[in-house]
């Protein structure tokens, strides 16, 4: 077995004489500054990194870059984090996830020994839909027995603080190989504004790790030199029409680029076999940058591949004074300078063989290569080396997600074996790997081109770049790359037992594959959603393309037919938090909010509003404004100021009354409608003088209500009339009550009389030296007065008025008094059908004015048929109050329900409001209402519970 | 005047939206042209140093805003705002400016304006914060998607845009400083969004008396 460091080489990431001590599983670790975990756990000798999902097979290093499951581990309580890519920190605790009761010895192992015919794709669906009432058990037991790690128990434990940066920049290289690098360099020298991610912890991609450190680090530095700003463990997670949000750690980079280069490269792929999952199968630049970045010495390795990149891999790995056994070359006839490479190393170099069994028990001990038919079985016999590590190479296939999710197509390419993205958009520009440019030289090429077809596209360069590019082009074009490529069996076998997994992190065989077909899931995206093939959290990385050769081998269908899934972010997971945002909810607060605060308000939205519901006593702040004098913040009621010699007109034309009639100082109320006739808001409009009109709204229908008028403005150009939201500027509170004016005549000099300020009136007046606009109206049915100012001077005026002797009450108490005045409230007593007939609103609907209006139409068809339901007012003799919503019903039919209900303390009586059939809406009809399983019996009311005349309103 | 009501009158003292979230951060007022105004923070030189060195916001709700509908020729280009003074004109759309000017100044301002236009005083319904130093856009960019790169907003520069998905403007006064303005009634929202943003960038809040002058040389750390 192998164990401990390499020799020291220039590439290595690791500081030597750095130690640093960690546990795994409580047992005390050491590795070195610029490990990452799995590095140091292997130099340690730990082979064993996790358990698979199902089966809870042992599972140890495969990709070595944090893009696969097998090293899955939980940190300092955090569950997931990759250990392969995660950099080790002195005072770690690393702990295994998915095994019971240890690592080397989980019990859940029996589903693999006894459970594998048992547990075909979709077993769980057949087997524990019956009995129905026992899935909340199953669900129980499946979710706790299957799983990637436990989230902390304590919610504080769980938090972390996650940054939101947003980033826009000329250029965004995805990327930072060899190839991104190049593009993002060329892309600032012409002067663009470049931001280059890389999911690893240093820009460079396989040069680091293949013999070209220097150049890729000498090539990073001049790109920060330019300008380029270098996120690092940073992946690109997704494409949205232009936005790519980049992950780095607690920050999540919202970059937004004019132009986009896709360097991803490309991902190495496993072979299928018997075993394939054994600790010490590993991907070869899995192997190799455990050996090159970490120095870490993998033991004998065997190496398998399709093409010439194994023999690369076991000369690297030669070089770095890794004990090489032999290679495995599925092409019978390979052959180049890189064979008498081998030869001159004394690497031993077996052609046409691949894998067809793994072996070992806790580990691989060895490989069995041989020659294979076209169906993958065995051919003659095969041969036993003894390993510890095996390092596959099959083909490369594209990291394509992101330019897929931007609208590229993935098509076959029979020799390169894999899907090529083809046909990018034109602000995507693919350059290195992903675009079939695999070697450095062409790779880098590729780069300076893209970069520069981004910024040369953004205006950046000069005419003698532009000629650049284009023999730059030609060369690219003329080197196009020569891949000798053999194409791997689906599954290669020697004909006996043990599972080939073709997806590791869900534990899917090719078997699975093959049963999913048979059953009919005969689709790639079919068998993806039965089996969980390519599910997992690599994405389907390492398992698309392995998957889509079993599915092309028992179909018959070739794998271009067979196609790949749709790409979707994101690409690399990432935790649900980092997703959410900061904790800060936009909530709209009056000027007075801190004063309602202050006095022991209970706070709630309403809209978007945080607003005082009560001070703590809704009865005695009823009654107040019943006895006294009440003061209340309705400053969040849209306010408009309507302008210009034709703001009259407008406001004809929008409400179905006259406002262009008002004189200026007085008050009209107004209910606006839809083009249907249906109502849609209300409020009251005050004329300021000739040309100035102030319309206020609901509190909830402010904006709709501004756009509704902008909307409208838009479409008759020919009105000279402009308009202004001044809702957040202008506070408004309601002083009501019968001893209001006496209030209000405390604080003002002018004559606040019933002559001077007689109802619906609107005076302008100084209030506590404060500018106000004074309408006398009377939403909550007794004498009142809304005082409107300037929101920066509100707090003053309101403890001006309530130090005069005005007590607070807050929205609940005001919804008592309006129901007792039949004040509707739109959208709670209206529904989208209701009409200004239909809401005992005719006094607002102007027929016969000589304007057309916003729902003229309707509203002379519907003035001719009685509306489908009518408001009316109810009282419930045994004091029940119902619940707002409740249906009013005649048997088991429905007709009617309630829109509001409360007890009315100064009535003392249950009273609401409801829409029912027209035939009810007479006085002292018997209605039911079915609430909650109870009927309660009601009268209807059609006049007002309180002030029926409006008497208190006017004297 | 018919629209009176809307305007600051003298009879009492006008508070910001912000002022009570900055005096539960320590904020030291006073009243200057009838607005009480966070003059510091209690240490004016760290106020300043942050200014320069990382970054500083301030309420600067009092300035003046004043609205202005007009159907003449625009003296200026769409995107850049033109300097007054005393403050600023800022195009919102084609015959809509804001104009934003300390109190002190508004006055002489307004009867220009009146004959340009329809003038309607905004001064209530906007909060405004200015964010000074070298790490001003780092901060926007903590909880604004508009693109404040200089090339894209150069000095001058005004943009309307959703800030802390809130309808605001964003004005560029100076190299490192920005003046933002918002719906009034997310003042306190807006405080926090700010601060959280700020000081997690190794900034704080500062007195007005801290930020560095609109005209003067930006100063190096």
């Amino acid at each position: 077995m192998s164990g401990g460091r390499l020799a020291e080489n220039g590439g290595q990431r690791i500081r030597r004489g750095e130690e640093l001590r960690f546990t795994f599983d409580g047992d005390s670790r050491v590795g070195l500054a610029g490990d990452t975990i799995a590095s140091a756990l292997y130099a340690g000798g730990q082979r064993t990194f996790s358990r698979s999902f199902k089966y809870h097979r042992r599972r140890g290093e495969l990709c070595g870059c944090g893009q696969c499951a097998n090293s899955l581990v939980t940190v300092d309580g955090a569950p997931g984090v990759r250990a392969c890519g995660e950099p080790l920190r002195d005072g770690m605790q690393v702990e295994h996830q998915n095994a019971w009761p240890s690592l080397e010895l989980d019990v859940m192992r029996a589903t693999d020994l006894v459970g594998g015919p048992f547990t075909p794709p979709g077993f769980y669906y057949k087997t524990f839909i019956r009995p129905r009432r026992l899935w909340p058990l199953y669900e129980k037991v499946l979710r706790s027995a299957a799983g990637l790690g436990k989230l902390r128990r304590r919610q504080p434990e769980r938090e972390w603080r996650t940054e939101y940066r947003r980033r826009h920049c000329d250029v965004l290289v995805v990327g930072g190989g060899i190839a991104g690098l190049s593009a993002a360099l060329r892309a600032a020298q012409l002067g663009a504004d470049v931001v280059l991610c890389d999911e690893d912890v240093e820009p460079g991609g396989s040069l680091l790790f293949e013999g070209g450190h220097e150049r890729a680090r000498d090539l990073a530095a001049r790109c920060r030199e330019a300008g380029v700003e270098i996120l690092t463990r940073a992946p690109g997670l997704g494409y949205f029409d232009g936005l790519v949000p980049v992950w780095q750690g607690d920050v999540l980079h919202q970059v937004r680029a004019a132009r986009h280069v896709a360097a991803t490269g490309t991902l190495a792929q496993p072979l299928v076999f018997p075993e394939n999952d054994l600790p010490g199968v590993m991907l070869a630049p899995g192997a190799l940058r455990l050996a090159a970045l970490y120095g870490v010495d993998p033991g004998r390795c065997a190496i398998a591949g399709v093409d010439d990149r194994a023999l690369e891999t076991a000369l690297s790995l030669h070089r770095l004074g890794v004990q090489v056994a032999v290679v495995a070359d599925l092409r019978p006839d390979a052959d180049s300078e890189l064979t008498a490479a081998l030869e001159t190393a004394g690497i031993e170099l077996m052609r046409g063989v691949t894998p067809v069994r793994a072996g070992g028990s806790k580990q691989l001990a060895e490989v069995q290569v041989g020659p294979v038919d076209p169906s993958g079985r065995l051919r003659g016999s095969a041969r036993r080396i003894a390993c510890d590590v095996l390092a596959v190479a099959g083909p490369q296939a594209p990291a394509s997600s992101l330019l897929l999710q931007s609208g590229a197509r993935a098509r076959f390419d029979d020799t390169l074996q894999s899907f090529l993205p083809q046909e990018a958009p034109p602000l995507i520009h693919p350059a290195g790997a992903v675009a079939g440019h695999a070697d450095a030289e062409s790779a880098m090429l590729s780069g300076a081109v893209a970069g520069a077809e981004a910024a040369l596209a953004l205006g950046f360069g000069e005419r003698e770049d532009r000629d650049r590019l284009a023999s730059e082009r030609a060369k690219l074009e003329a080197e196009a790359p020569t891949v000798r490529r053999a194409a791997p069996p689906a599954k290669s076998h020697d004909g006996g037992r043990g599972k080939a997994f073709v997806d590791l992190d869900e534990d899917i065989t090719a078997k699975d594959v093959a049963y999913a077909a048979a059953e009919g899931y005969d689709s790639l995206e079919l068998s993806k959603r039965y089996t969980t093939v390519t599910m997992g959290p690599s994405q389907g990385r390492f398992s698309q393309l392995a998957s889509a050769r079993v599915l092309g081998e028992v179909t018959g269908r070739p794998l271009g037919e067979i196609g790949v899934t749709t790409a979707r972010p994101p690409w690399t997971t990432v935790p649900m938090g980092a997703l959410a945002g900061r904790p800060f909810e936009a909530a709209k607060r009056s000027s007075i909010h801190a004063r309602h605060r202050d006095l022991g308000a209970t706070v709630r939205w309403a809209g978007d509003w945080r607003r005082a519901y009560d001070y703590g006593d809704v009865e005695g702040e009823t009654m107040a404004v019943h006895e006294g004098a009440g003061l209340i913040d309705v400053s969040t009621l849209g306010k408009l100021i309507v302008r210009g010699p034709d703001a009259g007109e407008l406001l004809d034309r929008l409400y179905p009354n006259r406002m262009s009639t008002l004189k200026p100082g007085r008050i009209r109320y107004g209910v606006l409608t839809s083009e249907s006739g249906r109502i849609s808001d209300d409020g009251t409009v005050c004329r300021l003088d000739d040309d100035t009109f102030y319309v206020t709204t609901t509190s909830s229908g402010a904006t709709a209500v501004e756009r509704w008028f902008t909307w409208w403005m838009a479409s008759w150009p020919e009105l000279d009339v402009t308009l202004t939201d001044v809702t957040q500027g202008v506070a408004a509170m309601n002083l009501a009550g019968p001893g209001s004016r006496d209030i209000l005549a405390k604080l003002t000099d002018a004559d606040v009389s019933n002559e001077g300020i007689a109802y619906l009136d609107g005076p302008q007046l100084a209030i506590a030296g404060i500018d106000c606009l004074v309408l006398r109206i009377g939403f909550v049915g007794e004498l009142g007065y809304e005082l409107h100012c300037a929101a920066p001077q509100a707090r003053g005026l309101w403890d001006a008025v309530a130090d005069s002797g005005a007590r607070p009450f807050g929205l609940e108490p005001q919804r008592i008094l309006r129901l007792q005045k039949m004040h509707i409230l739109v959208g709670q007593d209206t529904d989208s059908e209701t009409t200004p007939y239909g809401a005992n609103l005719d006094f607002a609907v102007k027929l016969d004015k000589e304007q057309d209006f916003i729902g003229r139409w309707a509203l002379e068809h519907y003035e001719e048929r009685p509306p489908a339901q009518k408001l009316v007012g109810f009282t419930c003799p045994g004091g029940e109050v119902p619940t707002e919503g409740a249906a009013i019903v005649e048997g088991d039919r429905v007709v009617g329900q309630v829109t509001s209900s409360r007890r009315a303390p100064k009535l003392e009586s249950s009273i609401g409001l409801a829409l029912v059939e027209p035939r009810l809406a007479e006085d002292g009809a018997s209605i039911s209402i079915s609430d909650d399983g109870r009927r309660i019996a009601a009268a209807v009311q059609t006049r007002p519970f309180y002030d029926p005349d409006g008497e208190l309103l006017r004297s | 005047m018919s629209l009176g009501f809307l305007s600051i009158s003298a009879g009492a003292t006008a508070r910001s939206p912000l002022l009570d979230a900055a005096l539960g951060g320590g904020a030291r007022s006073e009243v200057r042209d009838g607005w009480e105004v966070v003059s510091s923070f209690g240490d004016p030189t760290a106020e300043r140093s942050a200014c320069i060195e990382s970054v500083g916001f301030a309420d600067l709700s009092h300035l003046t805003k004043l609205e202005l509908q007009h159907d003449g020729a625009r003296p200026f280009a769409a995107g850049e705002a033109l300097r007054l003074p005393g403050g600023w004109r800022c195009p919102v759309r084609p015959r809509l400016d804001l104009l934003l000017a300390e109190p002190s100044a508004a006055a002489a301002l307004r009867p220009g304006l009146e004959a340009e236009g329809r003038v309607c005083d905004l001064t209530g319904s906007l909060g405004a914060l200015a964010i000074a130093g070298p790490l001003a856009r780092e901060v926007f960019a903590r909880f604004c998607a508009l693109d404040l790169r200089e090339g894209s907003m150069p000095v001058r520069g005004f943009r309307p845009g959703s800030v802390a998905r809130t309808p605001g403007y964003v004005l560029h006064e100076r190299p490192e400083r920005f003046l933002v303005l918002f719906g009034a009634a997310y003042g306190q929202y807006f405080w926090e969004v700010v601060a959280d943003a700020v000081e997690r960038l190794g900034g704080r809040p500062v007195g007005t008396d801290s930020l560095p002058a609109i005209d003067e040389e930006p100063a190096r750390a």
